[in-house]
């Protein structure tokens, strides 16, 4: 029995992407290649093996043998193709699994060989090619239809019966009750087997609960009616000497994905209507002054963040890809510590004074260092993390007028109206470099600090960009990560993202499993058609 | 008396208009839309955002996308979810029923409990038992009522009398008719009590400030005097006249029926319209915000045509023509 805190959007995985969707779809449904939990290198699933041709473009996929629908059907090299040619690359279906999967607006060319041999044809080398083919494949003989109808789009919503959608993971959705609950059972058909030749997967059943409040689910952990509870920081103190007496165990995984981190406007733009630029010319001279940003990181006192908000269970982060993103994580990065000093030296240094004794600096034309400094309300952990922040900074002598803003409000702001100064925000992470391109390269529209720049501003965008763009197309592992520890690099030198805490992954989980082997990429169930219920265990 | 319901009822249509176009504007006055969040998403183009600015109309005037919604509803389409992708009806209806029925529940146990507890209250005006139930009435009041929940929540984890939120147990299918019935009741306890303890007090004390006023009236004295027993003239003289403005109450209380649980409803896990608006609202799902808003309209409107009914059948002196 487990949990999860909202509803899913849909059980269609082409259309709805996010967490709660894909909670559900991830049981249901496979791809032609998985991730590996611990090491986070590609491996094969539903594609036995694969062949590359000399110059990286064609590659040949060669489906497992025996692999069937949860309805009894065979899977062939059909499914692959309908899944990418008449769902992915519809146009009339909306998708992000299409901007993954099309390289300077070429899409891949996907043929059937033979019943379980598939080509892909790239117009141009694609390094996230093989780690994309974990993009999970869907059954032609149930949705051809919907395509044709044009009803793609609202099929396999949450109104759809269960037994209607089919897929070929290891367990199968029999009832989902809005609101409360979501049951899957065994998939009779799984074609995996365990080492000793077990059909998997072991368990019959999984009920998800839905449970909005998280204090209440941990009432129910520990009550015992759910088997896993991720822990917050806060709980951490409460749960970890009741291991012994709940019969359950605490496992760290180590830093999470998601990062926060504060950042400057650096858009020289204008607003078109009234002429008037988005950043004040004085202001704008601060923020792209990559000294500034690192007089502002060294006056963040991260260990203070780990304390107060994550009630000491964090980890500074350093670069944008943070532990958790594994093999690409490049430790070797700029730390700016903890260090008011420094801070200080280095705003005298460009010339920042306290020069009416107010108890502000002003820069050398005596304008007063203040600035607005907003987050998104309603996110309780930003909001402690950012009231820190002002704090730290208005130490060092600069005037934050801190507001919380609604989060639509903020996103406009960053998004269309450029008007603000300073932002602390957090994106989702991933072990894929590449697919940050949207932030990093200059022409991003989540390049937050100068989105949609026509040409790189700075000499180190510039660098940015062309590793992104040789990053993407180097297939030499080693290679690759050279260019992406340069990345990262370059930003911890430039800060154009300041980054502060990154949170940890802390589960516990009842002493009734067997087979369990929690991982810092695959989390505690990554391997659940292994898991087994121990004997006396309900 | 017909005729005067027809009218009401005409009265309404445009009132429900109003409102739709009242939350259409409001919600879209507010910066941003639904697409916010995908904004923020790096694995979303740019390309992909403007498909669907275009598929969900945000590209058009807003006055072109209310006239389309209107005529929608005309064909009695209430619009689709984004967040869900399926029509909005397919989401609301289930969850519309389970917040009645837990709204039905603490509807019936604060006026079961309360308007006895009134009577009982000015009856014994300023004794021990009547300073009892104000103090404790007080307390009730003051303390929120999510708060209450999660209080009864701690105490049925500790004592394992009764389920931890939720509607029905797992195996509920299985379960013959009679069980399932005490299977939900099981499950509505926590959610009512809560939902119900602060009304209670509320109303308790409505009702005694009515009685004590009423009992206060020459007429009483008059019907003393004339030596009518005890009984009769607290239970017919002197209810009937005290209980004429909580009828105008009930009509209100009916018209919170689908809006009043939201908190409780999330912190009970409880599956139903509350917990749906209020992520509609912060997502910005706005035609299944606007077809909550009509609902609420509707029950508004017939909560007060019904307490309107209600006082007109109560006291002989008002009448409608």
């Amino acid at each position: 029995m487990l949990s999860t805190t909202s509803d899913p959007r849909s059980f269609n995985d082409i259309i709805a992407k996010e967490t709660s969707t894909t909670l559900v779809t991830g049981h249901i449904f496979e791809g032609l290649t998985t991730t590996n939990a611990f090491t986070t290198k590609v491996e094969p699933h539903l594609a036995e093996r694969w062949e590359v041709s000399p110059d990286g473009l064609v590659w040949t996929f060669y489906l497992k043998e025996g692999v069937v629908w949860n309805d009894g059907r065979p899977l062939t090299a059909d499914d692959v193709v309908f899944t990418f040619n008449d769902l992915i690359y519809n146009p009339d279906i909306p998708s992000s699994a299409r901007d993954i999967f099309t390289i300077d607006g070429k899409i891949f060319k996907v043929e059937k060989m033979d019943d379980h041999t598939v080509r892909f044809t790239l117009p141009v080398k694609f390094a996230p090619f093989l780690r994309g083919m974990s993009q999970p494949i869907l059954p032609q003989h149930k949705l051809k239809k919907a395509v044709e109808d044009g009803r793609f789009n609202f099929t396999w919503g949450i109104d759809t019966a269960p037994e209607k959608i089919v897929g070929t993971g290891p367990f199968r959705l029999t009832r989902y009750d809005p609101g409360q609950r979501l049951i899957f059972e065994r998939n009779p058909f799984y074609w995996k087997k365990s080492e000793e030749g077990d059909s998997l997967p072991y368990l019959d059943q999984i009920v998800y609960l839905i449970v909005q409040n998280a204090d209440v689910e941990l009432l129910k952990f520990m009550e015992g009616t759910l088997d896993s509870y991720s822990v917050r920081g806060m709980d951490y103190p409460l749960l970890k000497p009741l291991e012994k007496d709940g019969d359950f165990t605490v496992y760290d995984l180590g830093p999470d994905m998601g990062s926060q981190f504060i950042f400057f406007n650096q858009n020289p733009g204008k607003n078109p209507n009234t002429g008037k630029p988005f950043v004040e010319p004085h202001k704008l001279a601060w923020f792209r002054n990559a000294a500034f940003r690192r007089a502002v990181a060294h006056a963040i006192d991260k260990d203070k963040i780990i304390e107060i908000v994550n009630n000491n269970l964090g980890y500074p982060q350093h670069s944008p890809m943070g532990p958790a993103a594994g093999f690409f994580h490049n430790p070797h990065v700029v730390h700016y510590d903890y260090d008011l000093e420094k801070a200080r030296e280095i705003l005298r240094g460009t010339g920042f004074m306290d020069k009416d004794k107010d108890g502000f600096l002003e820069d050398e034309k005596g304008n007063l260092l203040e600035f607005s400094f907003y987050t998104n309300a309603g996110n309780t952990e930003r909001m402690d993390i950012a009231a820190i922040i002002r704090q730290d900074l208005e130490g060092l002598g600069m005037k934050v007028n801190f507001r919380a803003l609604e989060f639509n409000t903020l996103v406009s702001r960053l998004t269309s109206t450029f008007e603000w100064e300073a932002v602390l925000l957090g994106l989702t992470g991933g072990i894929e470099p590449h697919f940050g391109k949207n932030v990093w390269m200059s022409s991003g529209q989540l390049h937050m600090w100068y989105p949609r720049q026509e040409s790189p501003a700075t000499e180190w965008e510039k660098r940015i960009d062309e590793i992104f763009i040789q990053g993407v197309q180097e297939l030499d592992e080693k290679k690759r990560k050279q260019l992406y520890d340069e990345y990262q690099l370059i930003v911890s030198e430039q800060l154009p993202l300041i980054y502060t805490i990154l949170g940890v992954k802390i589960y516990a989980v009842r002493n009734k499993f067997g087979n369990l082997k929690p991982a810092p990429y695959g989390e505690i169930f990554h391997n659940l058609e292994e898991i087994y219920i121990k004997e006396g265990y309900k | 008396m017909l005729k005067y319901i027809l009218k009401r009822f005409l009265v309404a249509v445009p009132m429900l208009l109003g409102i739709a176009l009242l939350t259409f504007v409001l919600i879209r006055m507010t910066p941003g839309n639904y697409l916010d969040t995908v904004r923020l998403d790096p694995q979303f183009s740019q390309e992909t955002i403007a498909y669907y600015e275009k598929l969900y109309q945000f590209d058009k005037p807003l006055l072109v996308q209310y006239i389309q919604w209107i005529k929608n509803l005309l064909r009695l389409e209430l619009g689709y979810s984004f967040h869900y992708n399926v029509p909005v009806y397919r989401i609301i209806g289930s969850r519309l029923w389970n917040t009645f029925l837990l709204s039905l529940a603490g509807f019936l146990l604060t006026w079961v409990v309360a308007i006895p507890l009134g009577i009982w209250a000015a009856l014994h005006r300023n004794q021990f038992i009547d300073r009892c139930i104000q103090f404790f009435s007080y307390v009730c009041f003051s303390l929120p009522s999510f708060f209450l929940a999660m209080l009864f929540l701690f105490w049925a984890s500790q004592s394992g009398a009764l389920p931890l939120g939720g509607m029905y147990s797992p195996g509920f299918e299985s379960l013959k008719p009679w069980g399932q019935l005490t299977d939900i009741l099981r499950h509505l306890v926590i959610p009512a009590m809560a939902l119900s303890i602060g009304s209670i007090a509320w109303l308790q004390r409505i009702m005694r400030g009515n009685m004590l006023e009423v009992l206060g009236q020459q007429y009483i004295l008059t019907a003393r005097a004339k030596g009518l027993p005890e009984n009769r003239v607290i239970y017919l003289h002197a209810l009937r006249n005290a209980i004429n403005p909580l009828i105008t109450l009930l009509g209100y209380e009916f018209s919170s029926l689908l809006s009043g649980a939201a908190l409780i409803e999330i912190i009970c896990s409880w599956p139903g319209l509350g917990s749906l608006m209020l992520t509609a609202v912060r997502s910005k799902d706005i035609y299944l915000v606007m077809a909550s808003m009509l609902m609420g309209g509707v029950m508004f409107i017939v909560g007060n045509l019904l307490a309107d009914i209600g006082l007109a059948k109560a006291d002989p002196r008002i009448r409608y023509e």
